[in-house]
């Protein structure tokens, strides 16, 4: 039971990274917005997975509200976004895409080197993904810095807290629901005034270049 | 052997110019070289160990004392490999310096750097290695030099020079730093010398050997010597450098740091690594971009000698992780490519002279269509290109097999940092070989197929047999040190247990059809690849004859896609195979492009001529070398103000340095 | 499975691939074909193509020379050469010692070698443009399929195809493992980038519309043509049966026996037949990618190799 656990687990935390390189990959922004749905489900499936194996009724109360709200709910909103802001492309972001693919997964290994004491300290079936995780977070990071559309960096930070998200579960087991409600509300408020930035940006600029921002120094 | 050398070197100066001075000097050399390689051949089967001492030269110091053992027989066999086709090749090569240099000097010179190159591996204590060392490099100095009416030459003989005597001065610092504590300098007592240092202290002693050794084999960033020299230089002689000087580099860091020191902590074996992947990557991405086919081929050196330090390496790293027999196999499967690389990259410096004998330049976009014309030259250099991409059946692929299959066990080391780093260096490593394949595709391709783009490509004749017994001598030893795969890699093995202290492992290699690699992890069968895929070949064109049409062959033009005649305008230059890489490898080469175009004075709507000019970002003479340059000028006009000129100035000094040195004696307190 | 039996299973596996090769690019067509609403070719025109062009007259250029004739040999030869290595049908393979995953690939990489070369040697444009751009794909697939590979032999510890094939059947839960899964992507990216199908290279056209292998192969005419497009095939198939056998394989006998040749042939021909229709629905489904994206695309294909060997084998 524990080697299926332990290769589901796996699979859901490769499938979440996977879905934070799309990021890097692609320039559109309708497949950025699909790349975090697809990666919201893998975390809520992963979540519900844990549960499953944990018989943990909590956690699939986590699980549900993962999908519903950063599978379904962010993603409308974002669409919503995109369709008013019209569906530009990315711009040449700082770093090429070759470059940026390469320099992922740098970081991914980057957080195995970091990851390897605790890895080695957990006794869970489920740590191996642990790294994987970290992974995730490195990446979004890496998004937020380099990319240049405001969009696809308010899409990086929610990534990140996928990524934060997920290693609470592999490590973990997940975190009791008062907390995960509560850091969801604050993810929801965040993003709300992201939303209303980012509108304040198009108003001004008529663009969503980040770059334009320095323009304000004038 | 000695001897033999020594006559060379006289019958070149005596006989003065002529064919015969040529003769006689690339006799003495091949006599010479035959010597070595019977001796290195005897000392490796023996497994004696042969020492002679001559305590009354350079008494001051120790004497002279020579010794061969085991690593250092399989050197001299390399030297005398490539040495002998290398001489034979001279004879025919240097007619073409008849009466605008001195052949004397060169036929005096290249018998020396033979000579002192021979014993540079035989060397046994440290006044031997560095006059020795010493004696090769001023040799091969003048012997770039060669050419010295043209300026880019001199240029490239200055920069040479410099490099090495600043490797020397390394090399010299790291010497004293081992023998500090000991009164002689054998090596006998460096090595129990060595026992007693510190871990700062033999971390020092390596890291100046590194850099004193590293500068002699080519390791980024200390390889900006080599595409300048490498070209300068006369063919036989630039197979000579690059084919057996750059690797007694190899020779020196092995001696120092594992015979010598013991083997270290793993801090060296990954910066081993580490810098042996770059020199391999960063070499073959500017190989890539070379029009100048000799040029091409020093970086290509430079990227081979990257891929044998990243062997080295991990065999260093291995060894400080207390795994020997890993250690062994990386460090074999180095020596193995040493002696690959010798031997193709030895063939195809033979034929770039060739070519450009032939042609009169190394501007692989004037070449083309030569293999019509040089029908020996074109299958010699087509061997040493497939032997250097690392295809099967040749030599090239087994060393590279080899070298895979030593890597592959760091990936299993507890320590997280290592093991990606063995990750990295083998992603690194399929890198380097894909790019190399391309760039001798290009190298060959523009070179000699298609048709010629200039008339000096067009009235190409073939080399004189001289060249080409030369050419062909190496492609032979390419061809059987495939073949002979086993053999050649029992002999490394043993020689690289013997580094490690395994006593001779014949259970790791099993001395027939196969071979298999401690571990269990992979087996391979060298000569069955070799008779199978000739054998098949004769198999298929039999097949295809029996069966397919017996109508004749019928000749035609190039389609042209309906223009009416083709020029060698028409076909792909060096510059543009290599563009799409130019572009996808942008970063690093920051290419610049410049356009200029010239109307004509009358109207703007008609194109005169276009310029194009493209060239890359030198990195490492830009922002290592002239910043270091520039700060010693500076300091050197500071020092300047020194020399005053006046005489109470320079008696003033002797009194203070007399002063000075009374005081420190009267400090120390010695009598 | 030793002595001549061994040899003869060999040599059958090879006639094995020789004769499935083009059916299987014909199948690849028919699907592509009805998912366009056309009829399309029946699925044995390939056989028919190479009869006809083993029959047919050969034009050679005048500017070419003595490698070009030898060039398509040494392409089939060292195609049929990778097909005696690979595991088919049965394991152990007899000619397990000669060869393991390391010399597949670079006998693929010596095909590739002169089958540029060849096309350097008109002196056309079309074949050093589609030389170049050859070298320049395969130089930059060659870490994947050196990450990928080494994703699946420290997995089973050796580098040789019989044991990565029984280490596999050993212990069926590792081939859903996500590194397996992950080298595999990687190398069905690296197939379709290799064989020269969309969206790295289009093989319907043969022009300079087709940037790559239908560019450098413009002169080649009558059985060299037959030769060239027959060692295509195989590679195709080459790579198909890596990416079945090695990731997939049940189907492959331990068991020396006839009726268990023939069950293995049925499976492995189903297996083909499987991964046909998958890469006839991509090859519909996507546009060719721009040159200057091709890098990109190989550059997600080794960061998702880099991946599979962190994620089965440092993560122990």
């Amino acid at each position: 039971m524990d080697g299926a656990f332990a290769q589901l687990s796996m699979l859901g935390s490769s499938v979440v990274l996977i879905a934070g390189f799309l990021l890097l990959w692609r320039r559109g922004l309708s497949a950025h917005i699909d790349a975090f749905t697809l990666q919201s489900v893998a975390l809520g499936a992963t979540t519900g997975l844990v549960a499953y194996f944990t018989a943990d009724v909590e956690l699939y109360w986590v699980a549900g509200l993962l999908i519903a709200l950063k599978g379904i709910g962010i993603p409308l909103l974002l669409r919503r976004m995109a369709r008013r802001f019209g569906t530009e492309r990315e711009l040449a972001p700082y770093v090429n895409t070759a470059t940026s693919l390469l320099i992922g997964a740098l970081l991914v290994l980057l957080a195995y080197i970091v990851m390897r004491p605790i890895v080695q300290l957990s006794h869970l079936p489920t740590r191996a993904g642990m790294p994987l995780a970290m992974g995730l977070v490195f990446v979004s990071l890496f998004v937020i810095v380099s990319r240049k559309k405001a969009l696809t960096q308010v899409i990086g930070f929610l990534m990140l807290e996928n990524g934060i998200a997920l290693l609470a579960v592999l490590g973990t087991y997940g975190i009791p629901l008062i907390v995960e409600l509560g850091v969801f509300l604050d993810v929801l408020m965040g993003f709300l005034v992201m939303q209303i930035f980012v509108y304040q940006i198009h108003e001004t600029f008529e663009s969503l270049d980040v770059e334009q921002l320095n323009r304000l120094r004038r | 052997m000695v001897a033999a050398y020594g006559a060379g070197a006289a019958g070149a100066l005596l006989a003065g110019a002529g064919r015969a001075a040529r003769v006689l000097s690339a006799a003495g050399a091949m006599v010479g070289a035959g010597a070595g390689l019977l001796l290195g051949l005897h000392a490796l089967a023996g497994g004696a160990v042969w020492a002679l001492g001559v305590p009354d030269v350079v008494s001051v110091a120790g004497g002279l004392l020579f010794r061969l053992d085991a690593l250092g027989a399989l050197f001299l066999v390399l030297v005398s490999m490539v040495a002998a086709p290398a001489a034979l090749y001279g004879v025919g090569y240097s007619a073409a310096y008849e009466g605008r240099y001195s052949l004397r000097w060169l036929g005096a010179m290249l018998n020396l750097f033979l000579l002192a190159t021979s014993l540079v591996p035989l060397a046994d204590n440290v006044v031997t290695f560095l006059l020795t060392w010493e004696a090769m490099s001023v040799a091969s100095y003048f012997l770039v030099l060669t050419e010295r009416d043209r300026p880019e030459t001199v240029g490239a003989a200055n920069w040479y020079l410099g490099m090495t005597q600043v490797g020397l001065a390394f090399l010299l610092a790291s010497f004293l730093g081992l023998g500090a504590e000991s009164p002689a300098l054998d090596f006998a007592d460096l090595r129990g010398a060595a026992a007693g240092l510190s871990d700062a202290g033999r971390g020092v002693v390596f890291a100046l050997a590194l850099v004193g050794f590293g500068s002699k084999a080519g390791l980024i960033p200390l390889h900006v010597w080599l595409p300048r020299a490498h070209p300068a230089a006369p063919s036989h002689v630039s197979a000579l450098l690059s084919g057996v000087m750059i690797k007694l580099g190899i020779y020196g860091l092995l001696r120092v740091g594992l015979d010598l020191l013991g083997g270290g902590p793993p801090w060296w074996g990954m910066l081993l690594i580490v810098l042996g992947a770059g020199s391999a990557v960063l070499g073959v991405l500017y190989a890539l971009m070379e029009d100048d086919i000799k040029r091409l081929l020093a970086y290509s050196s430079v990227e081979n000698m990257g891929i044998i330090t990243l062997g080295v390496g991990a065999a260093f790293l291995f060894q400080s992780l207390a795994m020997p027999r890993a250690a062994a196999l990386a460090l074999a499967a180095a020596l193995y490519h040493v002696l690959n690389h010798a031997a193709f990259k030895g063939l195809l410096f033979l034929g770039a002279g060739s070519v450009l004998h032939a042609t009169g330049t190394r501007n692989m976009n004037r070449h083309g269509g030569l293999i019509h014309r040089m029908r020996w030259t074109g299958p010699c250099f087509l061997v040493g290109a497939v032997a250097i991409a690392g295809l099967p059946p040749l030599n090239g692929f087994f060393s590279e097999w080899l070298l895979f299959q030593a890597l592959l066990p760091g990936i299993g080391v507890a320590s997280p940092l290592i093991a990606v780093l063995m990750v990295l260096a083998l992603g690194m490593l399929a890198l380097t070989a894909g790019l190399a394949a391309a760039a001798f595709v290009k190298c060959f391709g523009i070179t000699f197929l298609a048709i010629p783009r200039s008339d000096a490509a067009a009235a190409a004749h073939e080399a004189p047999v001289s060249m080409r017994a030369g050419m062909v001598a190496l492609a032979v030893a390419c061809a059987g040190l495939a073949a002979g795969a086993l053999p050649v890699l029992a002999t490394t093995g043993a020689v690289a247990a013997g580094l490690f202290g395994l006593a001779t492992e014949p259970p790791a290699f099993r001395l027939w059809l196969a071979f298999q690699t401690p571990a269990g992890l992979a087996r391979m069968s060298p000569p069955a690849i070799v008779v199978g895929l000739l054998g098949g070949l004769a198999l298929v064109w039999l097949a295809v004859r029996a069966f397919a049409s017996r109508r004749p062959l019928r000749w035609a033009d190039t389609w042209g896609c309906g223009r009416v005649e083709q020029t060698p305008r028409m076909e792909y230059t060096a510059t543009a195979y290599a563009e799409p890489l130019r572009r996808i490898f942008s970063a690093v080469y920051r290419p610049t492009e410049d356009v200029t175009v010239d109307h004509h004075p009358e109207s703007r709507y008609f194109v005169q001529s276009i310029a194009y000019r493209a060239s890359i970002l030198p990195w490492f003479e830009r922002y290592l070398y002239e910043p270091v340059l520039a700060r010693v000028r500076r300091w050197g006009r500071r020092a300047q103000s020194v020399q005053s000129g006046s005489v109470h100035a320079y008696l003033a000094y002797v009194v203070v340095a007399l002063v000075l040195l009374l005081g420190v004696l009267l400090a120390t307190g010695a009598p | 499975m030793s002595g001549l039996g061994g040899y003869a299973l060999a040599l059958g596996q090879a006639g094995l691939c020789l004769a499935l090769a083009p059916g299987l690019i014909g199948l690849i067509r028919w699907l592509k074909a009805r998912m366009q609403n056309r009829r399309g070719a029946p699925v044995w025109q390939p056989y028919l193509e190479l009869r006809k062009l083993f029959a047919k007259e050969v034009v050679v250029s005048t500017n070419t020379s003595w490698l070009f004739r030898l060039a398509p040999y040494v392409v089939f030869t060292s195609a049929l050469a990778v097909t005696v290595l690979l595991p088919i049908l049965a394991v152990p393979l007899p000619l397990d010692g000669v060869g393991d995953l390391l010399v597949v690939v670079y006998l693929l990489l010596l095909g590739t070698f002169f089958l540029a070369l060849a096309g350097l040697d008109p002196g056309s444009p079309f074949g050093g443009m589609g030389s170049s751009r050859e070298m320049t794909v395969a130089a930059l697939a060659e870490p994947t399929i050196a990450m990928a590979m080494f994703a699946l032999a420290l997995g089973a510890g050796s580098t040789n195809l019989g044991q990565i094939v029984a280490r596999a059947l050993e212990r069926p839960a590792e081939a859903v493992s996500p590194g397996y899964l992950l080298a595999f992507t990687a190398l069905f990216i690296v197939t379709l980038a290799e064989t020269g199908r969309l969206p790295v290279d289009n093989p319907a056209t043969h022009l300079e519309l087709t940037m790559i292998h239908e560019a450098m192969v413009l002169e080649y005419s009558g059985r060299y043509l037959a030769l060239i497009e027959w060692a295509a095939a195989l590679k195709l198939l080459i790579f198909f049966s890596l990416l079945a056998n090695l990731f997939v394989p049940w189907g492959v006998t331990a068991s020396p026996g006839a009726g268990a040749l023939l069950l293995a042939a049925l499976i492995y021909a189903a297996k083909l037949a499987v991964l046909a229709a998958v890469v006839a629905v991509f090859e519909t489904r996507v546009a060719k990618l721009r040159l200057f994206r091709v890098p990109e695309l190989l550059s997600v294909s080794f960061v998702l190799a880099l991946l599979a060997i962190t994620a089965s084998f440092l993560s122990r």
